[in-house]
């Protein structure tokens, strides 16, 4: 409740500075070409995510298992890598590799991302209950069945925290693409930079910090009702 | 306990206060502030300035990496002393005048007008660095034949699918797509241009992932990379002079400054920009080293 209070008085903050500073005309001006930009935005978006989110759930339910789970945090810091690398280095070693374009900017934007999901997400599968795995070994059930019907579902709060984590992160680089020639809504944002004119910057700005709270709140809400009612019982 | 806490705090505050006024004393000449845009061109131009003043007893200090409008901003606001700017964009973009006039009154005119915002142009070099639109010479069915600026706008306005790469500035400039536009009188589709970085225009180009590309006409690339300039037939570019531009404030203070800048701006051509260019960006060599050979071998430094 007092998020939302916060947030709508933010927000009012925000639409009172913009009209006195007689911005609102020029950041409405450039609406068509946010409305041209939003598109490859939210491709760039969900295309690295949608990666990042394959990656690292694998990665983390690999390296839970308990042949591995030994060399696990050696792993986990080769991925921190993709996130401790200052993420224009990262776009900029995509570049060299892959041209200019949209693909490396995704393929820059999903390896940045990549290490929440991954770490949550062994996290998550290694904090379920020694007993519970116990109890469900003694069940009968395989170690495929365990990792399907006990270890994921208790793991699920941990692991789409952490998909939560990397596609706020995704959306809030996201307008570093037009640097490689990515696209997105970072060319109005530069673009706005370099022509000293703040309304062109804040018609590029606004939309993509809308878009990470919008991912944030929809994977927050995603979680509450994909929680299967035990695991939030006993949470709770 | 708090009384040895305050003493140290109090001694800390005197040592300080006295390593600022001592440091401040020592080096009591005021640095040069050099600012520049982002290209390669102008990378080298505040290089080869800041060595140029190191070693004739300036303190320089460089703030490269700036977008034009926020370059000439920071000229009139004082947050800079100087910058390399081009005559053309001064009288399109700055001062807003839509005519065209020679070189030579060009640069008369932005000297006038500027010169009322305290800002000097010193002698202009003959270095002619103008946007211009560049193709692939072969091998793009796309552009084939097409020769000219009025032959491009025939083509789109025909309705033919042309990409173009710019930089971010172009489309927002009045000397830049919008004027372009009206002046051939076409319309570019928004989908068919793809903005990105300044330097990355040329590598697009090159790798045939746009038709068009736009170029500085002093930039080695175009040369390197075989492109072709498209003829600017009706001449809606305006000259753009590289020439230094410094405040009126550190001229009067400095009078030094404005002969050694002017010796630099007497050394620059299209051809040697061009060279320049090309050394940093096509053979790799760092800005540093191009612009102290540079100045070694034009005897504007000792050896």
């Amino acid at each position: 409740m007092s998020g939302i209070l916060s947030g709508t008085l933010v927000a009012i903050a925000l639409a009172l500075w913009l009209w006195l500073g007689g911005l609102l005309p020029g950041i409405w001006q450039q609406a068509p070409l946010v409305e041209h930009l939003l598109w490859p935005h939210l491709y760039l978006v969900a295309v690295s995510s949608g990666i990042a989110i394959v990656l690292g759930v694998s990665a983390g339910i690999v390296l839970s298992r308990p042949r591995f789970r030994d060399h696990a945090e050696a792993s986990m810091q080769a991925i921190n890598i993709g996130n401790t690398v200052p993420t224009l280095a990262v776009l900029a070693l995509a570049m060299s590799v892959l041209g200019i374009g949209s693909t490396a900017a995704i393929v820059a934007l999903a390896v940045h991302s990549v290490l929440p999901i991954a770490r949550n997400t062994f996290a998550g599968i290694t904090a379920v209950p020694a007993s519970t795995i116990e109890a469900a070994a003694g069940m009968g059930m395989t170690e495929g069945q365990i990792l399907r019907r006990v270890e994921i579902p208790n793991a699920l709060p941990a692991i789409l925290a952490g998909v939560r984590t990397a596609m706020v992160i995704n959306a809030g680089t996201a307008p570093l693409a037009f640097l490689i020639g990515g696209g997105g809504l970072g060319e109005l944002i530069f673009a706005g930079i370099d022509l000293f004119d703040p309304a062109m910057m804040l018609a590029g700005a606004i939309p993509s910090s809308l878009l990470a709270i919008a991912l944030g709140s929809l994977v927050g809400g995603l979680a509450k009702r994909m929680t299967p009612r035990g695991i939030a019982f006993a949470r709770a | 306990m708090i009384k040895k806490f305050c003493r140290l705090l109090t001694a800390t505050g005197v040592a300080l206060a006295a390593l600022v006024t001592l440091t401040g004393a020592a080096t009591a000449q005021t640095p040069i502030v050099i600012g520049s845009k982002g290209f390669t061109e102008q990378l080298l131009m505040a290089e080869m300035t800041s060595q140029l003043l190191a070693a004739n007893g300036f303190k320089p200090d460089k703030r490269t990496g700036m977008g034009s409008a926020v370059l000439r901003q920071a000229l009139e606001s004082a947050q800079i002393d100087m910058c390399w700017e081009y005559t053309g964009t001064s009288l399109i973009t700055y001062n807003k005048i839509s005519e065209r006039m020679s070189p030579a009154d060009t640069y008369a005119k932005v000297k006038e007008l500027d010169a009322k915002k305290g800002i000097v142009w010193l002698n202009p070099s003959k270095a002619n660095n103008t946007y211009a639109l560049a193709v692939r010479k072969k091998d793009n069915p796309a552009t084939a034949g097409i020769d000219t600026l009025s032959q491009l706008a025939a083509a789109i306005k025909g309705g033919k699918a042309i990409t173009f790469a710019v930089n971010a500035e172009f489309p927002g400039r009045p000397d830049g797509l919008p004027g372009l536009e009206q002046f051939y009188g076409f319309k570019w589709p928004l989908d068919d241009i793809k903005r990105m970085d300044t330097g990355l225009t040329y590598q697009a180009l090159r790798d045939k992932q746009v038709d068009v590309a736009l170029v500085f006409a002093t930039d080695g690339r175009i040369a390197a990379f075989d492109f072709q300039v498209l003829r600017d037939d009706k001449d809606f570019f305006p000259p753009y002079a590289l020439t230094p531009n410094v405040r009126k404030e550190v001229l009067d203070k400095n009078p030094k400054l404005a002969d050694l800048l002017n010796k630099l701006s007497a050394k620059l051509d299209d051809q040697t920009m061009a060279h320049l260019n090309a050394m940093v960006d096509v053979d790799k060599k760092s800005v540093e080293e191009v612009a102290a050979d540079f100045l070694r071998s034009q005897q504007l430094v000792a050896k």
